[in-house]
């Protein structure tokens, strides 16, 4: 791409144009990403009208569903700190390019052992969120590192062993909570609630603002996201894993440990994404039941991709995400489309994004007319 | 934009290929050609070339209907064409032998040669009649190959031979060759010259892509000159010089004259004793290796491509595990430490396959500069990196190393192959190393950009580091080393002092197996 690089080198003049052109792409990625959504909901609007369904309510509830009354507001919001929290841990070994599918288990697992101290173990204040807390994330850091073995050291195919983990730590998990945490004679499966102490405030209980159950772990996704971009960015185990991630063998030619970082990645994504079950656990139920965490790890790993692994997108594409399926909740309620066409709407929309279609397109256009230009 | 006319029309000899205007933009914005109009005449050989990134393979590709233009016209035997894929260009007579051969390679040669358009007897293969084709397809152009041996029994240069065949079995006229002779020693150059020169006796034309000057003059009837995605003129090869060709490819004057200074040879930094690696599959490739180098020397390695230097390198570089044998960097032992271990013992390395090992495309210039030392100083402090210091250093390397690029930000993927290649030059050289290994440091390097990795070589030679130099360009290995030491099957077969009575053909004779230094002799000189 010399071509863009003018003949008689001047550094300067060259930096500035490059600047210029960065501006100009970013300015192109932000058009491109909304153009993106308004021609997926322009299509998800055709699907609607051609079912003989009114697209008008049906849009109505999914656009502002959300934000026309505070409990769906907080379930929005409670809803995105899920995403965001597993999309943080999961982009951790995206960005190594390994492409983890533990979350589901990483929560599971986190929210079960914090569970048995938030539950049994009565602890001052404070102590009794961050003692949950971190015993979550060990457990998370601990299942992120077997894949992450498996896969250094044996070659196991990540994909494989990660889904596997998942099975096992879900049977588990019921097990446990069938076996060991209900309480004797009780009708349904589900443990007892947590110690007060351990529980997560909402902001009713806090400032009498009813915003369902939307708590202040949305604090650990503020700190996630700076902390998983610091690592990322800013410190030398990050480095090494966006080296592994551009090029794994010339990492290794470089002299970085590469299957030492590739485990430590699974291990540090595995951390972040139990928080996301500490914050179900504390936050939203304050006690565990069968079926606990629904789809919240798969979710989540779409809120990664969608944010291509950035740390600090990561939250806007919870936001977004979040906003779709609490919509995508009251159009059913509302238009009485049934939540399988929801399902399809939010597919293309995700696809259209991650795909890029419209933007590679659209940047094709702008070359070809530069071109002939 | 008026494409000046290249070419002199002529009533008589219309063109058998003519490619007018043509120009092609790339998705992604990269123009590889610009309003390119080049013509070919019957029976010539017509060399295109330029450095890499000129376009002369896209263009080829345009022509070979594996690229469709963005705009232009090509006409073959006067007529207007387009062509949409490879099998058009064959139907209308264009065949090409790419760079890596596409063949079958536990396949014998006449079944090679007829893949895709079988001879046949009662719907099964009619191996006879592939083999009865093949052999009289040699004989007739003169390309000599053994029918029945299977492809991966044969010498580079006759599976080169195969891929001709196979073109000429499918009725090509014009035949492209895309730098067919980076992958031949010397006297395989020769004889593809002399089967060359034979084909267009018997009709054929031939399009010749190489940036090696020297051949091109010595095969070519006219000769096309691209730079920059333009073609900036063709001319007949006759009325040219190798330095105005040179000067029309890059657009200025270059001498690959390299100035060094006298031999100031000290103690042994490097020393190999009777290195062996066996690859997984099982596949002996270096036999007891030995060698020294030494402060202040390059020594070269010349060979075919494939016959053990690649191992050596990346044994010694700490990326293969070595099956026997010792590697000592200053007396200490360093055979089988980590890649990391052999950086820090003061090992840098140019890898052969810049792509692969050299360089991550979609990380910037500054990232790339400090893959070896990020967690260091001034690079890391506190356990946090540090972005002005990783900056300034790259700041300073881009202006120390002439990479053109507007910052260090820039992805490496967004520069020249010139420039990229000085990305990790600049990389190595700052490590201070004590040993540095350079594979194939010009390869796919324009002129310019090779004169300058030539001088920081000797400059690291000149200033007591030892340099290891593996190429295939013996010219490169002439120039540049003090000492050669040729490699064969995986062991060396003769080391030779470089004086000015040293020819490349004798250097061949070695490459090839032909001749063969004594034990003795290897091991007093090596």
């Amino acid at each position: 791409m010399e071509s863009t690089i003018p003949l008689s080198f001047d550094r300067i003049a060259a930096r500035k144009a490059v600047q210029a052109e960065r501006r100009r792409s970013m300015l192109i990625d932000l058009g491109v990403t909304l153009a993106t959504i308004i021609a997926a909901l322009l299509m998800g609007f055709i699907v609607i009208a051609l079912l003989g369904k009114d697209p008008f309510l049906a849009y109505e509830a999914l656009l502002t569903g959300p934000i026309t009354r505070l409990g769906r507001t907080g379930r929005w919001l409670e809803l995105a700190t899920n995403l965001i929290l597993v999309g943080l841990g999961v982009s951790i070994a995206f960005r190594a390019r390994q492409f983890s599918l533990g979350g589901q288990g990483q929560m599971v697992a986190g929210a079960i052992v914090a569970a048995l101290i938030a539950i049994y173990v009565p602890l001052p204040p404070l102590l009794g969120v961050l003692i949950p807390i971190a015993a979550a994330m060990v457990t998370g850091f601990l299942l992120g590192l077997l894949p992450g073995v498996m896969k250094a050291y044996l070659r196991a195919n990540e994909i494989v062993s990660t889904l596997m983990l998942n099975a096992i730590v879900l049977r588990l998990y019921d097990y446990v909570l069938t076996f060991h945490l209900k309480p004797e004679g009780s009708a349904t499966t589900r443990s007892l609630p947590v110690q007060p102490t351990a529980q997560l405030p909402t902001f009713y209980e806090l400032f009498g603002v009813d915003l369902g159950r939307f708590n202040l772990g949305v604090i650990l996704v503020v700190l996630g996201a700076i902390g998983v971009w610091l690592l990322l960015e800013r410190t030398p185990f990050g480095f090494a894993i966006r080296a592994i991630g551009a090029n794994e063998q010339f990492a290794r030619y470089g002299g970085i440990d590469t299957r030492r970082v590739i485990m430590l990645a699974f291990a540090a994504g595995g951390a972040v994404s139990a928080l996301a079950g500490v914050h179900l656990l504390l936050g939203v139920h304050r006690r565990l039941f069968l079926d606990f965490v629904g789809n919240i790890g798969w979710d989540g790993i779409t809120v990664a991709l969608l944010a291509r692994n950035n740390p600090l997108l990561v939250p806007l594409s919870g936001l977004f995400y979040a906003y779709l399926l609490v919509g995508g909740d009251r159009v059913e309620q509302q238009a009485q489309v049934g939540s399988e066409l929801v399902q399809v709407i939010q597919a293309v929309i995700i696809l259209l994004i991650t795909a890029q279609v419209l933007g590679d397109w659209i940047r094709a256009r702008r070359a070809r007319t530069q071109a002939e230009g | 934009m008026p494409s000046p006319l290249l070419v002199p029309m002529s009533q008589n000899t219309p063109y058998i290929v003519e490619m007018r205007d043509i120009s092609k933009v790339y998705p992604n914005g990269v123009r590889a050609n610009d309003h390119v109009t080049f013509a070919v005449r019957p029976r010539e050989i017509h060399a295109l070339v330029g450095e890499n990134g000129a376009g002369k393979s896209t263009l080829m590709k345009i022509l070979y209907g594996m690229e469709r233009p963005s705009s232009g016209q090509i006409f073959v035997r006067g007529k207007p064409v387009s062509i949409h894929s490879p099998h058009e260009a064959i139907a209308l007579g264009i065949g090409m032998v790419h760079q890596n051969f596409m063949l079958v390679p536990s396949f014998t040669i006449a079944e090679n040669v007829v893949l895709g358009a079988e001879p046949v007897r009662r719907r099964l293969l009619d191996y006879k009649a592939a083999v009865a084709i093949t052999r009289q397809l040699s004989a007739q152009y003169g390309l000599e190959v053994d029918p029945e041996a299977p492809v991966e029994a044969v010498p580079v240069g006759m599976r080169q031979r195969v891929e001709i065949l196979k073109a000429l079995y499918r009725g090509a006229d014009v035949l492209i060759l895309d730098e067919p002779t980076a992958v031949l020693t010397p006297q395989e150059t020769h004889e593809l010259f002399t089967a060359i020169r034979q084909l267009v006796q018997s009709g054929k034309t031939v399009i010749f892509i190489s940036h090696k000057l020297r051949e091109v003059k010595e095969i070519s009837d006219r000769v096309s000159v691209m730079r920059n995605a333009r073609l900036v003129d063709t001319v007949d090869t006759a009325a040219v010089t190798e330095e105005q060709l040179a000067r029309m490819m890059v657009g200025r004057e270059v001498f690959l004259h390299v100035d060094k200074a006298p031999l100031r040879r000290g103690e042994p930094v490097l020393q190999v004793r009777s290195l062996e690696y066996v690859t997984e599959a099982g596949v002996e490739t270096l036999k007891g290796v030995s060698f020294n180098v030494h402060e202040g020397e390059i020594l070269g390695v010349a060979g075919v491509e494939g016959n053990g230097q690649t191992e050596l390198v990346e044994v010694i570089a700490g990326l293969r595990p070595a099956t026997a044998g010792q590697v000592l960097l200053c007396g200490q032992d360093i055979t089988n430490a980590s890649p990391r271990q052999v950086r820090q013992a003061g090992v840098a390395h140019i890898p052969e396959d810049r792509l692969t090992n050299g360089a991550a495309l979609s990380m910037s210039i500054a990232e790339n500069l400090i893959v070896d030392r990020y967690e260091r100083p001034p690079f890391t402090r506190g356990g946090l990196l540090q972005p002005t210091a990783i900056k300034e250093n790259a700041e300073w390397l881009i202006e120390q190393f002439a990479i053109r690029a507007p910052d260090g930000d820039v992805p490496v993927g967004s520069l020249s192959g010139g420039n990229m290649q000085k990305v990790v030059l600049a990389r190595e050289l700052s490590a201070q190393p004590k040993l540095l290994i350079a594979a194939q440091p010009t390869r796919g390097v324009d002129i310019g950009a090779s004169e300058f990795i030539y001088e920081q070589l000797v400059r690291a030679r000149d200033n007591g580091v030892a340099v290891l130099l593996v190429s295939a360009d013996l010219s490169e290995v002439l120039s540049l080393a003090d000492r050669i030491l040729v490699m064969k099957d995986g062991q060396i077969t003769a080391v030779f002092d470089n004086t000015p009575s040293l020819t490349e053909e004798e250097i061949g004779y070695y490459m090839l197996g032909v001749k063969r230094m004594s034990a003795e002799a290897i091991a007093a000189r090596a």
